[in-house]
């Protein structure tokens, strides 16, 4: 794939991919653009951090807070839950009403006795993912 | 613990109502379909109370599950256990099985059979589709 590069103040940034099919490169370019596009910032006593959407394990909502589980701990985040899922890229998923999943960040699938499925997340982090989601956690993963 | 404790009470407090709704219909069948069917005022009071308490539990319950430093086996004997002293319980106080050894030993062993082949079914149902989702997951990586 070529790739070119305008540097300047002239237009605002911008990327246009042209290629043949939706290959992975192009699927990446998209989800970095993606996830630029989002500015979210966390925050956790006096810190204040912006959060990358690619080390982030999930969002999840503990007694009316929302948070970002990433790989440097939790953050507290002023947006609701609702916003968020609008707004992050399709590598996110809902799993129940109080957590959104990053797909690249679930470790593996655990089944509960209740029957439920769990998700474990590679920090060991886990969620349950509830009956109505379970249709569009499979749809994203491609089932 | 005291989490888990809480949100015992909590899903119990969410769904418990449903019994007593639960109930009603089922008396509203039971009516259309007897002749004579009639029921004093205690036993209905009896039924919304013991509904109530048993769907209370039926929702709480599923919070031993969850449980993760429980083992597999104690977390199902308690689930198991607790659905079989509510159900028990609330069959018995509403005489709607007499209070003699064999009918329930009868009971408990209907009751036991049913809970594990729901049990099963839905664990093996859930299990495949777990395995199908991590394979979808190793397969993305």
């Amino acid at each position: 794939m070529k790739f070119n590069l305008f540097i300047g103040t002239a237009h605002e940034d911008e990327v246009t991919v042209y290629a043949k099919n939706h290959s992975r490169l192009v699927t990446e370019i998209q989800r970095l653009c993606e996830e630029d596009a989002i500015e979210l910032i966390g925050t956790r006593e006096y810190e204040k951090m912006q959060i990358v959407l690619s080390d982030t394990y999930c969002f999840t909502v503990e007694e009316s807070r929302v948070y970002a589980i990433t790989k440097s701990g939790k953050w507290q985040l002023k947006c609701r839950l609702y916003n968020l899922e609008e707004s992050l890229p399709q590598s996110f998923v809902k799993i129940n009403q109080s957590c959104i999943a990053n797909i690249k960040m679930i470790h593996r699938f655990d089944t509960s006795l209740s029957g439920a499925l769990a998700v474990r997340f590679k920090n060991g982090y886990c969620d349950y993912v509830s009956r109505r989601n379970l249709k569009t956690v499979k749809e994203r993963l491609g089932l | 613990m005291k989490s888990y404790v809480k949100e015992f009470f909590k899903r119990g407090m969410a769904f418990g109502g449903f019994g007593p709704i639960i109930a009603g219909i089922v008396f509203f069948a039971v009516d259309c379909s007897l002749d004579n069917f009639s029921l004093s005022g205690g036993e209905v009071l009896t039924a919304i109370i013991f509904t109530y308490l048993l769907a209370f539990v039926q929702a709480g319950a599923s919070v031993f599950n969850q449980i993760e430093h429980w083992p597999i086996t104690k977390s199902l004997l308690f689930h198991f256990l607790t659905f079989y002293v509510a159900y028990i319980a609330c069959y018995l106080a509403n005489s709607w099985i007499p209070f003699d050894h064999t009918v329930v030993l009868i009971f408990t062993a209907i009751f036991a059979v049913g809970y594990f082949v729901i049990w099963f079914t839905v664990y093996f149902i859930a299990r495949a589709t777990g395995k199908k989702l991590n394979k979808a997951i190793k397969a993305g990586k």
